[in-house]
């Protein structure tokens, strides 16, 4: 495969420095012609605010629309590459659609005034990256430690890479400043940040990889020697990035042997992990003190519980035998049930709630005829597609009478698990970085 | 992630089986036993859905486990994992070991530390520590299986376990709402 694959990129290489000329115009265009498609959506949404049935099959409409235009460009620009940046582009930002338009113009400026410049090699780059299809295990660890960086930090790697005949260490060199560089911008572009973090990550991680592809593609050129160079150096890198070890420092007055730094560091450890489990606790966040948390950790458990006693004997109570029908449940009561159950979705009535979840359908059917890769996916969107096909693992009896029950407290519930982690689920974010570790954990 | 949404799921199917069992193997019971019943379902429910992996979960399902008429309900709701189960028995003699180890560790602790503590002043640190000891006791009893962890893996567990009884709680209480529904009309 390493053989194949950088012969395979010098192909594209000569292909893309033939087209490069053509592609400032045509990313150029491009751009326009997005904006142009983003000024007309808000115009739309605007008339469709009014006919809320409509509002997501059009925009999904729309959206195809606009990909597949991209698609068409991208496909002169990369000839005949499977996937096409202007998909992925489009993509994190489709999570943002119910927003108000304005932090999407925000959004898309950003982009531009970001990626403008050397848009051509950006696009090039992610073309190559696409298909160059490195070893994703490298990619990922890559990735994993590229996550901080921006989208500058790709238009100027590009542009290191363009360059082509330097030294690694000068590319070292090159990417120490183009840190600093995204550093700066992120203080600048912070009111994006919250909603480009996704996509930068994968644009990172593409980045990586293009990374990886074109330092293999140079030792095609040149000589097969510095192959091991270049991947030693890779690695080099990412550990400088993000050490594997814990850095300890102790203050001042502090012992230093090694058993009480090992202490402090399991202390900071149960601390951050108490700091999760007071965010998941109510009424948690104004108690300092491990013992008052304690405190109300365990009333909370014991009320929890509790509540399980109560809600079992009450269950028994209400039934005089134990198998319950579930068949009658779900075909008659649970819906009623479910909006008497949240009284919060009292404002929205059922007839409300139900074009709702016709729309989320709709808006999933568009998106799987889109046919992406789940990878590219920010994770509400997962939500939703997760809960959309769920019912297909139930049996069938389950299957037509339990779909509005799955979806609708579904939604709800994510509300709240995500307020929890202090969210808003109606922008339709991504979860935060800080409650990464606390989900992980849960998933382990 | 382990979304949540397919959490509740997991967790409603088994504990509908679970219940589905119960019901055909006894006709009549009083009300004490249909409750005792049904929450052992849930319970194992919640544990089976998170098996392997937390320590809370495998503690619980072996305290189940442990009675004879509640091991077939057990055995049919963990279904088809029985390389699960058998890791679970593995686990759960692992954790009774421990906790024989640590309780004769805590009593050799307990008497060095009188003879320590006894002349030494009181101080608002030591104090302080004690609450927290002891909390962290109440809590060991509270997380199922916690006597046998240590503190960071007990909050850890803690977190775990306070999002399944989360969900357990949204699902029978969705489920208790349904039921009194259709009994009133």
């Amino acid at each position: 495969m390493n053989r194949a694959l950088p012969e395979m990129l010098h192909c594209l290489n000569t292909s893309v420095g033939n087209l490069a000329g053509n592609c400032t115009d045509l990313t150029v265009l491009d751009r326009q012609r997005t904006r142009i498609k983003w000024q007309q959506e808000q115009f739309q949404q605007q008339q469709q605010q009014q006919q809320q049935q409509n509002y997501f099959a059009s925009q999904g409409q729309q959206l195809q629309g606009l990909i597949n235009g991209d698609l068409r460009l991208d496909q002169v620009v990369t000839r005949s590459l499977k996937v096409d940046p202007g998909l992925e582009n489009g993509w994190p930002d489709y999570g943002k659609f119910p927003l108000p338009k304005t932090g999407f113009c925000e959004e898309s400026t950003g982009f531009e005034s970001a990626g403008y410049l050397n848009g051509s090699a950006f696009e090039m780059n992610y073309a190559i990256s696409r298909t160059a299809s490195c070893p994703p295990a490298v990619a990922e660890a890559v990735a994993a430690v590229a996550d901080g960086k921006g989208k500058e930090s790709i238009v100027t790697e590009k542009l290191s890479s363009a360059v082509g005949k330097e030294s690694f260490k000068k590319r070292k060199a090159d990417k120490a400043q183009n840190s600093k560089v995204v550093a700066e911008d992120d203080s600048r572009d912070k009111r994006i940040k919250g909603c480009a973090e996704e996509e930068d990550s994968k644009m990172t991680e593409q980045n990586s990889s293009k990374n990886n592809s074109s330092s293999n593609s140079k030792n095609n050129n040149n000589n097969r020697e510095n192959s091991g160079d270049t991947s030693k150096e890779n690695s080099k890198v990412s550990e400088v990035q993000k050490p594997d070890y814990i850095h300890v420092r102790a203050r001042r007055g502090q012992a230093t042997d090694s058993h009480s730094l090992a202490e402090r560091v399991r202390r900071e450890k149960i601390s951050e992990r108490m700091k999760y489990l007071q965010d998941l606790v109510p009424g948690c966040n104004k108690i300092t003190g491990k013992a008052g948390m304690l405190d109300e950790i365990i009333n909370y458990v014991q009320s929890l519980q509790r509540q399980v006693e109560f809600l079992s004997m009450k269950l028994a109570a209400v039934n005089p035998r134990l198998d319950f029908n579930i068949d009658n449940f779900f075909a008659k009561e649970v819906f009623p049930a479910c909006t008497a159950s949240f009284p919060t979705l009292g404002a929205t009535s059922s007839e409300m709630a139900n074009p709702a979840l016709l729309q989320l359908n709709q808006l999933q059917q568009v998106i799987s005829c889109c046919g992406l890769e789940m990878g590219m996916i920010n994770p509400p969107d997962m939500g939703l597609r997760r809960t959309t096909s769920a019912p297909v693992s139930f049996p069938e009896n389950f299957l037509d009478t339990s779909y509005f029950n799955q979806i609708q407290p579904s939604t709800t519930w994510d509300a709240d698990l995500q307020n929890l982690f202090g969210v808003d689920i109606h922008q339709g974010r991504s979860t935060p970085f800080p409650s990464q570790p606390f989900t992980d954990n849960y998933e382990s | 992630m382990g979304a949540p949404t397919s959490l509740k799921q997991k967790f409603l199917k088994k504990w509908i089986m679970g219940l589905q069992i119960c019901g055909s193997s006894k006709k009549e019971m009083g009300i004490l036993e249909r409750k005792k019943a049904i929450k052992l379902a849930a319970d194992v429910a919640m544990a089976s859905t998170r098996t392997a992996t937390t320590c809370w979960s495998r503690a619980l399902i072996a305290n189940a486990s442990k009675c004879d008429e509640n091991k077939m309900l057990v055995e049919h709701i963990m279904g088809s994992s029985q390389s699960e189960r058998l890791s679970v028995k593995s686990a759960c003699m692992g954790c009774n070991k421990r906790i024989r180890s640590k309780k004769i560790l805590g009593r050799s602790k307990s008497i060095s530390r009188v003879k320590k503590i006894a002349p030494q002043k009181i101080l608002a640190n030591s104090i302080a520590k004690r609450l927290v000891k002891k909390r962290t006791q109440v809590l060991k009893s509270l997380v199922p299986g916690g006597e046998s962890m240590d503190e960071f893996s007990l909050i850890e567990e803690t977190l775990d376990y306070i999002l399944s009884l989360r969900t357990q709680v949204s699902v029978m209480r969705r489920l208790a709402n349904a039921t009194e529904h259709s009994n009133r009309k």
